[in-house]
């Protein structure tokens, strides 16, 4: 039994590490950090100024919906092309044909990516602040981690799905892409979600990061535990939902490719 | 050496290419691989050279230098008397060239579209192109998978639309890169058909391989590199010469009966040089020998006794040369 | 030779758009990703209690966005691409300059990207009732063809940068949304600090986009309409000097290296 769970744990770790060092590995810190921040930084401006010319009265918003956003899109894209790349390098086939543990195996790989992201979160933050002249001095930071790590397991969740969609097809990172961008729109990254129509809104309240990302902007804001227990509460729930359906999906689909051949790219 | 009066198709001289690389995430270090340290010779119009080599000998950077894919870090090449550097575009219109491997192809163009695709490139007439692409296909057998996508393609029949490519504006010299890497028998055979004929058209061939057998029937001349220097040059008749006029008596001897083989082979005196490799119910015993007459006498006893299960008999190849070669090299 | 340079551009556009353009990575970026920055300006202007939003920056805007991604992520693919099925050096090992293959490429890349913002415009007057009259149409095809040329003319140096070295391609994402951002692609000029609007003159993309507004927005041709579409045109061409001269560097440059090929 523990040398299982010790298996788990260096599958999880360990051999994610690995494959996190070979496939997106970068020579040095600037090529990191350029990569990292650059686009989610520029991307982040451009939504301030775009809200700056219509008029939306609350710039700030935008800016920390764009920074809670990094560790999420690290760990959901993190995943799918991982997937992807796996199958590029022609890895998968040896991954799928191993007797290692799917869930450990995969959902590890999600885990350094959203490291990579909090490490994101940790740069951007403080220049945010000076960029924008944030006040953050009243940030709760035992809630804001409980809120970040809640975000990691949810993302994870969704990653899964993500990741099953690259396993189905070589261009499925395409379409976990597009997700991935829908995701500015209905979890109240750049638009709250009270002023989003109806029918987002509704969308909205079924998809995993929606409450967490509510729950993380009041913590940062110096909010308490019972203003955001509700919240975290159906994130929890949302992202238990979101893991199950991904792992079964991800079990089946596994399946399938072995029949459709669809494992590796050529 | 080429004569005063005649232009070498390919001649380089003192080449040496070295990479650096830059290594580590926060404290940088240049690390440098001299993959090529001084290399030199020439090759005859019409000739077919061969190089050989262990892996990472410095064959394939040879070969892109030669192909103006590489800028040797020093050294000169020049084809037909033009240097490489100066004259860059001329040469590649009169070379062409392959890498062994199934990649560089569209795959998702047909043979023929990607033969199109690389007639312009060589700014191959529309017509020209056209009696060429199907003369081709035909030389390497794919006229009727003309219009299949190159990702349905074996590796074997990629590598043969790659000859295939190579061979579009009919240039004077090509440089063929370990061309029946992943061939079954068959198609290396072919294939060697095929280059043997394009040398007999007056074509310049450099070739490199692993496959020394290859190298002994189609090559006049073959380079031996080793760390990237050349530690062999000649054609594969004098090379073997050089190396000794020794036969090879190969025995396979079960493990009862080896004690006596053994004694029996005592007899022999310092000429022979004999190696045993032990195996799990028989030894393999190799006799490196001037004298063939000598030791054939020795072992007809033993073998009409049943003692010696098989044996074996012939000359000098280009492996045995190849690889005593290299050892020594490493010694 | 002019028989081989037209043909050569209608090989490798035709290559370029059976290989790179009608996939579904194309569908994303010319379409989804538009239509998902589309919809957060409108929404945003919603928001902000707009119920009629800005369609040329909101929704035009995002055509352009199209265009502008599809550009770098194509012209970065390709030689990326290229480098990995180990076709970049059969390419440059030919006696065709590599800067020429680029340039039908990118104008291929263009090309298939102004679907973008054929598609932005149908969406404008079918969804949203934009119409175009009264616009100043003269001076909007022009506009927009320079434009164009200053995409074309960056699109082809950016190639060449990515050519350079295989890391290259780690600094796309520092490309798409600075120049998104500095040139104004869904806002104008005028929300950015003086700083940056100082900045984003050095680039074509940004006078194109301003003629072909003021042309969307009746103005007549006169004096400030055609210094905007001279300093578009003036820079473009510097771009384009820029990369024939950086053409020569890396061509050798990449033959030093050796990294024609990914390994």
């Amino acid at each position: 039994m523990i040398k299982r769970i010790l298996h788990y744990f260096r599958l999880y770790f360990y051999q994610a590490w690995f494959s996190y060092r070979s496939l997106f590995s970068w020579s040095t810190p600037f090529t990191y950090l350029t990569s990292k921040i650059g686009f989610p930084f520029f991307s982040m401006l451009f939504f301030v100024f775009m809200g700056k010319f219509v008029g939306f009265s609350d710039p700030m918003f935008i800016v920390v919906g764009n920074i809670l956003m990094m560790p999420v899109t690290n760990g959901l894209y993190g995943l799918s092309m991982t997937i992807g790349n796996e199958r590029q390098f022609g890895a998968m086939s040896y991954l799928l044909g191993s007797p290692a543990p799917r869930a450990p195996l995969f959902t590890g790989r999600a885990f350094f990516h959203i490291l990579d992201g909090f490490i994101t979160i940790v740069v951007a933050l403080p220049i945010a602040m000076l960029l924008f002249k944030i006040d953050f001095s009243g940030i709760n930071f035992m809630l804001l981690i409980c809120c970040l790590a809640l975000l990691a397991i949810t993302t994870t969740g969704l990653g899964f799905i993500m990741g099953t969609i690259s396993l189905l097809s070589r261009d499925g990172w395409m379409l976990t892409t597009t997700l991935g961008q829908l995701l500015y729109i209905l979890i109240g990254v750049n638009i709250p979600i009270d002023k989003l129509p109806p029918t987002l809104q509704t969308i909205s309240a079924y998809l995993p990061m929606t409450r967490g990302m509510q729950a993380t902007r009041l913590a940062l804001f110096g909010a308490g535990w019972e203003n955001v227990a509700g919240l975290l509460l159906g994130e929890l729930l949302v992202a238990v939902v979101y893991i199950i359906v991904g792992y079964t999906l991800f079990m089946y689909v596994e399946r399938a490719s072995m029949s459709t051949g669809s494992l590796d790219s050529i | 050496m080429p004569t005063s009066s005649s232009i070498s198709a390919i001649e380089a001289v003192s080449l040496e290419k070295t990479y650096n690389t830059r290594q580590g995430f926060w404290k940088r270090s240049t690390h440098t691989t001299e993959a090529v340290r001084g290399i030199s010779f020439w090759v005859n119009q019409g000739e077919l050279f061969g190089i050989l080599g262990p892996n990472g000998a410095g064959k394939t950077t040879t070969v892109k230098m030669l192909s103006t894919l590489l800028i040797p870090t020093s050294g000169k090449i020049h084809i037909f008397g033009q240097d490489i550097i100066a004259h860059t575009n001329e040469i590649r219109k009169r070379i062409g060239f392959t890498f062994g491997g199934a990649r560089g192809l569209y795959g998702r163009l047909t043979a023929e579209e990607n033969l199109r695709y690389f007639a312009e490139l060589y700014a191959l007439p529309p017509k020209t192109t056209r009696k060429r692409i199907d003369e081709l296909l035909e030389l390497v057998n794919l006229l009727e998978r003309k219009n299949d996508k190159v990702e349905t393609f074996s590796s074997g029949m990629q590598q043969r639309l790659h000859i295939a490519r190579a061979l579009l504006h009919d240039p004077e010299i090509i440089f063929l890169d370990e061309p029946t890497v992943g061939i079954d028998p068959v198609g290396a055979r072919e294939l060697r058909a095929m280059v043997k004929n394009l040398k007999e058209h007056g074509k310049t061939i450099l070739l490199t391989t692993h496959y020394m057998a290859e190298a002994d029937e189609l090559c006049d001349r073959i380079a031996i590199i080793n760390k990237g220097k050349i530690v062999a040059l000649d054609s594969p008749a004098n090379l073997k010469n050089q190396m000794t006029d020794d036969h090879r008596v190969e025995l396979i001897v079960s493990s009862e009966h080896l004690l006596l083989v053994k004694n029996a082979l005592s007899q022999l005196g310092s000429k022979e040089k004999i190696t045993y490799a032990d195996h799990a119910f028989h030894t393999s015993i190799i006799i490196q020998t001037p004298r063939l007459g000598t030791v054939i006498e020795l072992l007809s006893p033993l073998l009409n006794n049943g003692l010696i299960q098989n044996l074996d008999v012939r000359n000098q190849t280009m492996e045995d040369v190849y690889v005593t070669i290299i050892q020594n090299e490493e010694k | 030779m002019i028989n081989h340079f037209f043909r050569l551009g209608f090989v490798q556009m035709g290559v370029q758009l059976r290989m790179r353009v009608l996939n579904l990575w194309s569908l994303v970026l010319f379409f989804t990703q538009p239509a998902i920055f589309s919809t957060v300006g409108i929404l945003l202007s919603r928001a902000a209690g707009n119920a009629n939003p800005d369609l040329i920056y909101t929704v035009l805007g995002a055509g352009i966005m199209g265009m502008w991604s599809g550009l770098v992520f194509t012209s970065t693919y390709d030689i990326r691409a290229d480098r990995a099925t180990a076709t970049l050096e059969l390419i440059v090992g030919s006696p065709t300059p590599l800067r020429r293959v680029v340039g039908f490429r990118s104008l291929m890349n263009i090309l298939a990207g102004s679907s973008s913002m054929i598609a932005a415009s149908a969406v404008a007057v079918l969804l949203f009732n934009y119409s175009f009259v009264g616009i100043n149409v003269l001076g909007a095809v022009i506009s927009f063809l320079l434009l164009l040329i200053g995409l074309w003319c960056m699109g082809v140096f950016l190639a060449n940068l990515f050519a350079w070295s295989r890391l290259s391609g780690t600094f796309v994402d520092l490309l798409e949304m600075p120049i998104a951002l500095l040139c104004g692609f869904m806002f104008p000029i005028s929300v950015l600090p003086l700083w940056m609007q100082k900045i984003s003159a050095v680039f074509p993309i940004r006078w194109g986009l301003e003629g072909l507004r003021d042309s969307l927005q009746g103005g007549m041709i006169d004096s400030a309409l055609t210094t905007k579409w001279l300093i578009s045109l003036g820079i473009s061409l510097v771009f384009y000097l820029l990369s024939r001269w950086f053409d020569n560097k890396v061509h050798d440059h990449i033959r030093v290296t050796g990294e024609l090929n990914s390994i």
